[in-house]
């Protein structure tokens, strides 16, 4: 027999009881949405430090080297009293790096919130706005969105992923997956007893933003300008639901802060980006807990509104709304 | 992904996903259950894209994901870990034939990774030398001397064994 038939007899011996587990497909699936929780989870925080206003992480992406310290300052600063006014181009719509380019060109700076962000992530905010003055060499906040990707976005539910342009015309859109929940107390089988006073929905919601099956909305202050927030809820269910337990399991693990509630036991903790919990205190502060079996909550303070109302309340009142959650389902 | 989608994606696992396992083990030598991860995650990249993908021969595309995927898994492990292998229990341990095989994998999986995988797609896939040219991305005429060079390598070490291949 020559060698190459010998070869290949030895090489069909070797696999001929190798079989694919007809398990393959669901593992394949798995794996999939796992690798799309992480990935939307990193979009997830982002878009939630961008709203935060209070910007956890802030990545330069200054086009030049840093100018001279009084233009440095952000526009609107006293002390910027002698660099040249120039006009702020509109940014928002374009791309971090097309934005970033403009600006630059304009004798702006950029910054971009958040920690995990591509080049061509969209711009949906910039302060100051388009059309205003600002001092050279001052820095434009940019807030940015991923640009979606049509291969990644799979809603078996029908609904679309689309973020519905802002009815109010502003140059925020957020998704509204869920419509109009009125007051926004009520959305994935669970009602949000309590709310700080003054606090009004934030008129939009998401589903599975954060994982398979999860809802989440928030709501602001009112004077808070739309696309911000005060307090943000998400409801985590089926497979989003075990990740969270796992989480949770880790927290367990690392000793994070537990807090009582009622006849389960929450963890507040300070959340970094994409889902890690930050050792500093800049993270946003968040009760996370497991309301029941394949049914988990989590509820978060924007760092502005924590430093607002002072840490002692501030943990009240998060505490106090992990409370009043009901399931209505 | 439409329904559709995923049912097309269950009828190409249950027709493919065997053969794809097993190229995989041949060409990294690996155990089946390495070969099993490896063959998931190369099946998650095709999953991401199945509804492009599809349409436009999904078999020969997932088949270079894996090779692909198994060459760098052995190139990475550089010592290709030593396996052994089940064998059927109808089939005698002493069996000169089984003996043989075993030397004929031992040697094949010394070979550098794409030789082997080149000795895999040939001989065991059975694909020409220009469908093996288009899966790893090289010329026919590199896919027909690394195939020479690795037969030819596999029969100098086994040359003192038997001597009987000409």
């Amino acid at each position: 027999m020559r060698l190459e038939e010998e070869l290949a007899e030895a090489m069909e011996t070797r696999v001929a009881d190798v079989h694919a587990t007809p398990m393959m497909g669901s593992a394949i699936r798995r794996r999939h949405r796992t690798r799309r929780i992480r990935f939307r989870a990193a979009g997830a925080a982002l878009a939630t430090a961008a709203v935060a206003g209070a910007v956890p992480v802030y990545l330069s992406m200054n086009a030049g080297p840093a100018p001279a310290s009084p233009a440095a300052q952000p526009a609107g600063d006293a002390r910027a009293t002698i660099a040249r006014e120039v006009v702020v181009p509109v940014v928002t719509g374009a791309n971090i790096e097309a934005a970033t380019r403009k600006l630059a060109a304009a004798g702006l700076r950029s910054e971009v919130a958040g920690a995990e962000i591509g080049p061509d992530w969209t711009i949906t905010e910039q302060s100051p706005a388009g059309g205003e003055k600002a001092p050279e060499g001052s820095v434009v906040t940019l807030t940015a969105v991923k640009t979606p990707d049509p291969t990644l976005t799979r809603r078996p539910g029908g609904g679309d992923s689309t973020p519905a342009p802002d009815p109010g015309g502003g140059e925020v859109s957020m998704p509204q997956d869920l419509g109009d929940l009125g007051d926004g107390r009520e959305f994935g089988g669970l009602r949000i007893g309590y709310l700080p006073e003054g606090l009004v929905w934030g008129k939009w919601s998401v589903k599975d933003g954060f994982g398979t099956t999860s809802y989440s909305t928030s709501w602001r202050e009112k004077d808070l300008k739309p696309g911000m927030y005060s307090v943000q809820a998400i409801v985590y269910e089926g497979d989003a639901a075990a990740e969270t337990g796992r989480r949770l399991k880790g927290y367990r693990q690392e000793g994070a802060r537990t807090v009582e509630l009622g006849d389960t036991k929450g963890y507040l903790v300070r959340m970094g980006e994409a889902g890690r919990v930050g050792d500093d205190e800049l993270g946003t502060p968040t009760i996370v807990w497991r309301e029941r079996p394949g049914l988990a909550v989590e509820i978060m303070m924007s760092p502005d509104y924590y430093g607002e109302l002072g840490e002692k309340k501030a943990e009240a009142e998060l505490r106090k709304i992990a409370e009043s959650v009901v399931p209505t389902g | 992904m439409t329904e559709d989608d995923e049912a097309a994606f269950d009828e190409f696992l249950a027709a493919r996903s065997t053969a794809l396992l097993r190229t995989a083990i041949l060409v990294c030598g690996a155990s089946p259950h390495d070969a099993e991860d490896l063959v998931q995650n190369a099946l998650e990249k095709i999953y991401r894209h199945w509804s492009r993908i599809r349409h436009d021969n999904p078999e020969s595309y997932a088949r270079k994901v894996v090779v692909n995927a198994a060459i760098s898994v052995s190139r990475r492990r550089r010592v290709i870990q030593e396996i052994t292998f089940a064998r059927p229990p109808e089939t005698p341990i002493d069996s000169p034939d089984v003996e043989l095989r075993d030397t004929l994998l031992a040697e094949l999986r010394r070979l550098p990774a794409r030789m082997r995988a080149v000795l895999v797609l040939r001989y065991w896939e059975d694909l020409s030398e220009n469908e093996t040219a288009a899966l790893m991305g090289c010329s026919a005429g590199t896919v027909k001397s690394q195939a020479a060079r690795g037969l030819a390598r596999i029969r100098a070490r086994m040359g003192t064994l038997e001597g009987a291949w000409g």
